[in-house]
């Protein structure tokens, strides 16, 4: 709820745009880390967690303050490493992992009541991350603190990217474009885009995603139930590339470019396709930090079918703390290994493959895809009730 | 260029996505009265949309 709100564009985005346009280069990153730090503040204290949530600034400060200490080969950066993922597992994952242990709240000793996730934390854990083990492996300058805390605290990528790298805003930040009407223009256009894709297609399509409980599936004739499943589908598309979209043009009015998200993921014709232009910035970070690192494509068939798994799973657990994300990310990584092990049967034909084929491929993976959005916004026992009455009646 | 791709190009240039148009496309970025007329139209139907309280699906869940 930041972005579709009146105070984000005129207390934020708006002035905090003009003002880096005008500073000198040297006044830029204080421009952004100043704006950036009160954008936390602002929405953490109305809408994520109060003063506690406010709080939450000292991770940006205290990472800003440990990364000094990052250098090539150094140790340091694994402690970096580890401590935010610590403070990831702190926050977003506490219930869940100890609820596997205990799974009635009341017996859990460890259970937190009053659980919070701080304002962007799924996000600025990524460029974290990225910064430690690039920092580490030389494929990034330091740069200077204040420059860090403004690419950490860059307001309009900050909540929900698209997730940067260092290596690629420093220069954008350092020399930002002088095309000021032209981004202005773009930027204006792309925010606009956005709010009408959230207000117009996702929000109209929550009278139809509503349906997807329980109560709804065992009442409802079974030929509503894969309408439901579609809606949800275009409407986490839609809501999501505008969420993107906004970010996107947000940044563009500051002058800088940042990462695209959205490439008409669904009129790809296979899986592999599909993750390639589906929350592009996310895959991209999965490949280069966790399965690269993992052995990637190299090795036997087994390995890398165990890489593509893992890879995959933690991309599901990141998408939310509980048991049905962990199956769609799963249920993801099985029908990345079935297409590669498909392609190593049938090796990809040269030229172009004839009309029907490519139709064929484009709905299999629609459908595919789009049923197992099942999981990702049902819990497991309510979308296997939904298969159960989709499949069975 | 195919035709496909043509009119992916034209709505990512309409949608802001892209900074040129597709070859033959008749809008620049120089023509003021459709940029007006497009947000114009944009901004109303935001305003007939909005009021549906929702948040964003992505933002922590």
């Amino acid at each position: 709820m930041i972005f579709n709100t009146w105070d984000y564009y005129l207390l934020f985005l708006i002035p905090s745009a003009i003002l880096c346009r005008a500073a000198s280069p040297r006044l830029r990153p204080w421009v952004i880390f100043l704006g950036g730090g009160l954008f936390f503040t602002y929405f953490s204290y109305t809408q994520f967690g109060g003063i506690v949530g406010v709080a939450c600034l000292a991770i940006f400060l205290w990472e800003s303050f440990v990364s000094r200490f990052y250098k090539p080969s150094s140790w340091f950066c694994w402690f970096g490493v580890t401590q935010t993922v610590v403070f990831l597992v702190l926050f977003k994952y506490r219930n869940f992992l100890t609820g596997l242990v205990w799974p009635v709240a009341g017996h859990n000793p460890l259970y937190w009541k009053n659980a919070f996730l701080p304002l962007g934390i799924s996000f600025f854990t990524f460029e974290f991350l990225h910064y430690a083990v690039d920092r580490y492996k030389n494929k990034t300058e330091e740069g200077s603190v204040t420059e860090y805390l403004a690419f950490i605290l860059f307001f309009p990528t900050m909540v929900a990217g698209p997730v940067k790298r260092y290596q690629d805003f420093l220069p954008k930040l350092r020399s930002i474009s002088r095309e000021w009407v032209v981004d202005w223009q773009r930027g204006v256009t792309r925010i606009l885009t956005g709010l009408v894709k959230k207000f117009a297609v996702a929000d109209v399509l929550t009278a139809y995603t509503n349906h997807l409980n329980w109560m709804d599936i065992s009442r409802a004739q079974r030929a509503v139930l894969p309408l439901w499943l579609f809606a949800y589908g275009i409407k986490i598309y839609a809501d999501f590339s505008a969420y993107s979209d906004i970010a996107i043009g947000s940044a563009r009015l500051f002058g800088i470019r940042v990462p695209e998200n959205f490439d008409w993921p669904y009129l790809r014709a296979n899986i592999t396709d599909f993750w390639r232009h589906w929350h592009m910035s996310l895959t991209s970070w999965l490949i280069d930090y966790i399965y690269i690192p993992l052995g990637g494509s190299r090795g036997r068939g087994g390995q890398v079918y165990a890489n593509i798994l893992v890879t995959m799973l933690i991309s599901g657990i990141w998408h939310g703390a509980g048991i049905n994300f962990v199956v769609w990310g799963l249920l993801h990584g099985v029908m990345l290994v079935i297409r590669r092990v498909w392609r190593r049967i049938r090796p990809m034909p040269s030229g172009t493959p004839p009309l029907w084929s490519q139709l064929g491929s484009w709905l299999l993976t629609c459908v595919a895809v789009n049923l197992a959005w099942a999981f990702f916004c049902m819990d497991v026992r309510t979308a296997l009730f939904f298969f159960r009455r989709l499949l069975i009646g | 260029m195919t035709t496909f791709n043509w009119i992916k190009h034209a709505f990512d240039y309409v949608g802001g996505a892209q900074d040129e148009p597709p070859p033959g496309f008749p809008i620049q970025l120089g023509h003021w009265w459709f940029w007006a007329v497009w947000w114009g139209a944009m901004a109303l139907a935001i305003y007939v949309f909005s009021g549906q309280s929702s948040k964003f699906i992505y933002i922590d869940f």
